[in-house]
């Protein structure tokens, strides 16, 4: 019987010994013996193997753990953006013009979705809208962080809310997730978009200049709301929650949280009936209303037709609105009141008269004979009136608005001196409203006609300027700067919307006595002249009526027969009280014919809605 | 074969050493701190796992005891028709079984679940166990080697094919050993390595499902799709890294509360400790774990016949490569698949699998004196 030992059995292989060795009963202790030796070699490599895992913990547990410990705290809290309200606008009797209201949006958490498509074809089919857009409207948030929630769609319907909610609690689409927020109410639409303005995302230049700007985020892109922005916009806030996987906010409270600060209100000069009535007065047209107080300047209403919905903006117009807006014919962005200026037409004769008098240099009672047309410069001159006013001194001629007259009396005191008292009241530069991009109009003179235009001035000019024809243009509220002038007794003032914002009106330079002559006349051209279509039982008004040729004419045409861009400007300046002036209204319509017929009619009513029955102011 | 007689019970008390009160002690107190890990783990979810948990773990014990009463030869002469048995089970379940998380391996009893491949465990350690030991006896099994590489390739494919593959991965480790403990030679271990590479190849091609292959691919590079397959391994990094030297306190693990481990309660129960108790935690587990596993080696070293030692041997790969296997997955240094850790994870067939190896190997213990 061969007995193996263990070293022969360990170097041969046990298999082979097996097979090579009967007597198993005598060799069963060895056999034990090799496995024992062999199970203590695996015991060992198990050893290592536990050491080998233990080391790993240590190295995660001890070596990296700060790196950790910031990654959990990373995936347990959430620092969630606090909206600040954005500020109120109230008109100057206390009512809301703009606030703000709840509205459901839907945000998206790019991290959590698994397949981006499938997760906005779910959407589109809740929103009834076209996946594509919603990816296109996506595209914004590129550079926003994946785990970052970040808008889809506003003002959501409550059954859409109640989709999107209960996808997520099952787990479907946990990447919704369903935010209430603000959104900006426009009360009264598109009766003073102009004034107000609208909101916009701010673009990605905006944001890196501006740090406390994010996506989605909203700011002032005209009017009051660009105006004040920094005030309205407010302090946004922040709370840190703990979040788990799915990105539902725990119960526990928040970690940490730093209160939004509402933005402040503010408060305009603006008074909402007398907009409203404006607004309603040219409906349909294309000009403007501007109302203002000629005491310090505040203006109670400034409307430009045709308007917009600011309200539109607020909820993201898509970029198809966006472009008709913009491409629309009449500009409907464009405030008229500031951001364009016109031939004034005779209501230039305001500023005619002034210069005429200063100095002396024109005796009041001097009369001139008009008998529908005159020659000067070798060439023919027509006065609005065919058939001609007969003699008139300057009061009759501007209470019935004679051409021939302030033809003949312009070429006596020359470009020069009607240029310096236009710009004495107020043309020709900005008047110093806090909106931007105020056009300065023009005032023109020989200095100017070189500089701009490279040609002498030619004498001629002189005439069409007289009645506020040629090269010179104004704004609507440069006109009403200038009717504020004479109504205040010679101060100009500076408009302004802003509640506050009044700065102490500056002296002309023009005598009392002028002012005084003036306005008595322009009380004339209401009472018994071209401007009686303005006159009312309520109070006594004074104004001035214009009508401004678009196009040179050999003839004067009546403006129904015209095709509408060449039809003429419908002016009317007036004020009232007579007595003591509280309101200047200025009415401009572009196109809009004969000021004393299109335009007069409306600067009635204005007067009439603001000193009318106390219950319409 | 040496067969060892049946136990006195007079003497059985006296019999009763230290290794069997540690092993006991060690795998009770796995058990227990698996139960605070699983009430931490599962306070957020509305099955109560703690009371089911502990409902195994009272079945563990019992089965603990009646399996270490019963006679391991018994059970090594009877090993062919328990092996062939646990088998159909294991393939009427891959079949026609529940499907649960994605893989047919359950079967219903009442409110419990079991799954058949626990149990095919042990059936095929004791086939594996008599064979091997086989090969010393004058009459050398038939079939030769093959047939032992069969013995584990069947279940192994069964268990694929449900499809579990970390089920499947753990009989590896237990060949291996036993055949080590047996000795093998350089040419045969060359072999079965080129075998196990061919199955594995086989298996990545026919058996594994795509978001199996993402786990192992996902394992090379967490961080390159931190949502796919690398979200779970870089959330259970985070959950072991955070938890620093001392952890974050009982139930106050962040990652595991709000839900950014996986599986917290069975298989990530180990993130679990790690998170909430630190590398304190996880040094005094794996201590426990070596407590057991020693105790164990130390009663298979004092076997009495080469099938028994074979037995404990295989009963404590299969431990071990469990305890390895999780814990290194957990971590993020193996590939994520479904091992559990023994005694700590949730789940009534695994602990009654632990609880029976444990039953067995005490057994063993228990009758070391005895002679022929």
């Amino acid at each position: 019987m061969e007995v193996v030992s263990v070293e022969t059995a360990l170097s041969s292989g046990v298999w082979k010994v097996n097979l090579e060795t009967p007597g198993h009963e005598h060799s069963a202790d060895r056999v034990l013996l090799l496995m024992a030796a062999r199970l203590r070699w695996l015991a060992a490599s198990l050893a290592v193997g536990f050491f080998v895992v233990l080391s790993s913990y240590w190295y995660f547990q001890i070596v990296r753990s700060e790196h950790y410990w910031e990654l959990a705290e990373n995936n347990r809290l959430r620092v969630v953006r606090l909206e600040a309200a954005r500020g109120l606008i109230y008109d100057r009797s206390g009512r809301v013009l703009v606030e703000n209201v709840p509205t459901f949006r839907l945000l998206i958490d790019r991290s959590l979705s698994t397949d981006l498509d499938a997760s906005l074809a779910f959407a589109a089919d809740i929103l009834e809208r076209d996946a594509n857009e919603l990816e296109d409207s996506l595209q914004r948030y590129r550079d926003v962080p994946r785990d970052v929630p970040v808008l889809v769609a506003e003002e959501l319907e409550l059954n859409q809310v109640a989709r999107f909610e209960v996808a997520g609690d099952i787990s479907e689409h946990p990447e919704f997730e369903i935010a209430a927020a603000r959104r900006r109410l426009y009360r009264y639409g598109d009766q003073m978009a102009h004034l107000l303005g609208y909101l916009s995302e701010p673009t990605a230049a905006e944001q890196e200049r501006d740090p406390t700007l994010v996506a989605g985020d909203m700011i002032g892109r005209s009017g009051v709301e660009q105006l004040r922005d920094r005030e309205l916009r407010g302090t946004a806030g922040e709370r840190t929650v703990v979040v788990d996987s799915r990105g539902r906010v725990a119960a526990s409270g928040d970690v940490d949280r730093t209160d939004a600060r509402a933005g402040e209100s503010v408060t305009l000069t603006i008074d909402l009936g007398l907009q409203q009535e404006a607004q309603k007065l040219l409906d349909g047209k294309v000009g403007s209303i501007v109302a203002l107080d000629p005491r310090d300047g505040a203006v109670r209403a400034m409307v430009s037709s045709p308007s917009f919905d600011p309200n539109g903006f607020a909820g993201r117009l898509n970029q198809e609105d966006w472009e008709r807006i913009v491409g629309a014919p009449n500009k409907p962005l464009q405030n008229r009141a500031i951001h364009n200026a016109y031939p004034p037409g005779s209501v230039f004769k305001i500023a005619m008269a002034v210069a005429a008098l200063a100095d002396g240099l024109i005796d009041p009672k001097e009369e001139v004979y008009c008998g529908g047309s005159t020659r000067l410069y070798d060439r023919r001159w027509r006065c609005w009136q065919a058939r001609g006013h007969g003699r008139l001194d300057l009061r009759g001629a501007l209470q019935h608005s004679c051409d021939i007259y302030f033809y003949r009396q312009g070429r006596k005191m020359g470009i020069e001196r009607i240029a310096r008292y236009a710009r004495m009241l107020g043309l020709g530069r900005r008047t110093g409203i806090e909106f931007p991009a105020e056009r300065e109009g023009l005032v023109p003179d020989p200095e100017w006609s070189l500089t701009s235009r490279g040609l002498p001035w030619y004498p001629g000019e002189t005439i069409s300027v007289a009645i506020g024809q040629g090269p010179v243009l104004t704004s609507p509220l440069q006109i009403a700067v200038m009717t504020a002038a004479v109504a205040n007794g010679g101060f100009l003032v500076q408009p302004h919307v802003l509640e506050g914002g009044a700065r102490p009106p500056e002296p002309t330079g023009v005598d009392a006595d002028v002012i005084t002559f003036v306005t008595e006349a322009l009380a004339n051209v209401v009472a018994d002249g071209t401007g009686r279509a303005a006159s009312t039982p309520i109070v006594q008004v004074a104004g001035k009526t214009g009508t401004a040729q678009v196009i040179a004419q050999a003839t004067w045409t009546r403006s129904e027969v015209l095709p509408f861009e060449h039809a003429d400007h419908a002016w009317f300046t007036s004020y009232a009280p007579v007595e003591a002036p509280e309101l200047v209204v200025v009415v401009f319509l572009e196109h809009g014919g004969r000021g004393s017929e299109a335009a007069a009619p409306l600067a009635r009513r204005m007067v009439e809605t603001y000193f009318g029955s106390p219950a319409q102011t | 074969m040496v067969l060892p007689p049946r136990l006195d019970p007079r003497t059985l008390a006296r019999q009763v050493r230290p290794i069997s009160w540690q092993l006991f002690g060690s795998a009770f107190g796995l058990s227990v701190i698996g139960l605070v890990l699983i009430s931490s783990a599962s306070a957020e979810l509305t099955t109560d796992y703690v009371s089911r948990q502990s409902v195994w773990i009272v079945a563990g014990v019992l089965v603990l005891v009646a399996a270490a009463l019963v006679d391991y030869s018994v059970l090594l002469r009877h090993a062919f028709w328990i092996y062939l048995a646990s088998v159909a089970a294991l393939a009427a379940v891959t079949f026609f079984g529940h499907e649960a998380g994605g893989a047919r391996s359950w079967v219903g009893i009442g409110g419990f679940g079991g799954q058949p491949s626990d149990f095919c465990k042990i059936a095929t350690v004791l086939l594996l166990a008599r064979r091997l030991a086989g090969y010393r006896s004058p009459v050398p099994p038939r079939g030769g080697r093959w047939a032992t590489v069969a013995i584990v390739a069947v279940p192994v494919l069964l268990i694929a094919r449900q499809p579990d593959l970390g089920g499947a991965l753990v009989f590896v480790p237990v060949l291996a050993a036993m055949a080590a403990v047996t000795g093998v030679s350089v040419r045969s271990a060359l072999a079965a390595a080129a075998v196990a590479l061919a199955l594995g190849g086989t298996l990545w091609i026919f058996a594994l499902q795509d978001y199996q292959k993402d786990r192992v691919l996902s394992y090379v590079r967490p961080q390159a799709d931190p949502l796919g397959s690398g979200y779970q391994v870089r959330q259970s990094r985070i959950a072991v890294g955070s938890g620093q030297a001392l952890g974050k306190g009982p139930g106050e693990g962040t990652q595991s509360n709000l839900r950014f481990l996986p599986t917290p309660h069975t298989d990530f129960v180990f993130a679990v400790l790690a998170e909430e108790y630190g590398f304190l935690g996880v040094t005094l587990v794996l201590v426990l774990f070596l407590l057991y596993l020693g105790n164990g080696v130390r009663v298979a070293l004092a076997a009495r016949d080469p099938a028994g030692l074979l037995l404990v041997v295989g009963l404590l790969a299969f431990i071990a490569g469990h305890v390895l296997y999780n814990t290194a997955m957990v971590v993020g240094l193996l590939p994520i698949t479904g091992i559990p850790l023994p005694f700590l994870s949730y789940g009534g067939s695994f602990m009654l699998f632990c609880c029976a190896a444990t039953g067995l190997i005490i057994g063993l213990d228990l009758r070391r004196f005895v002679n022929v």
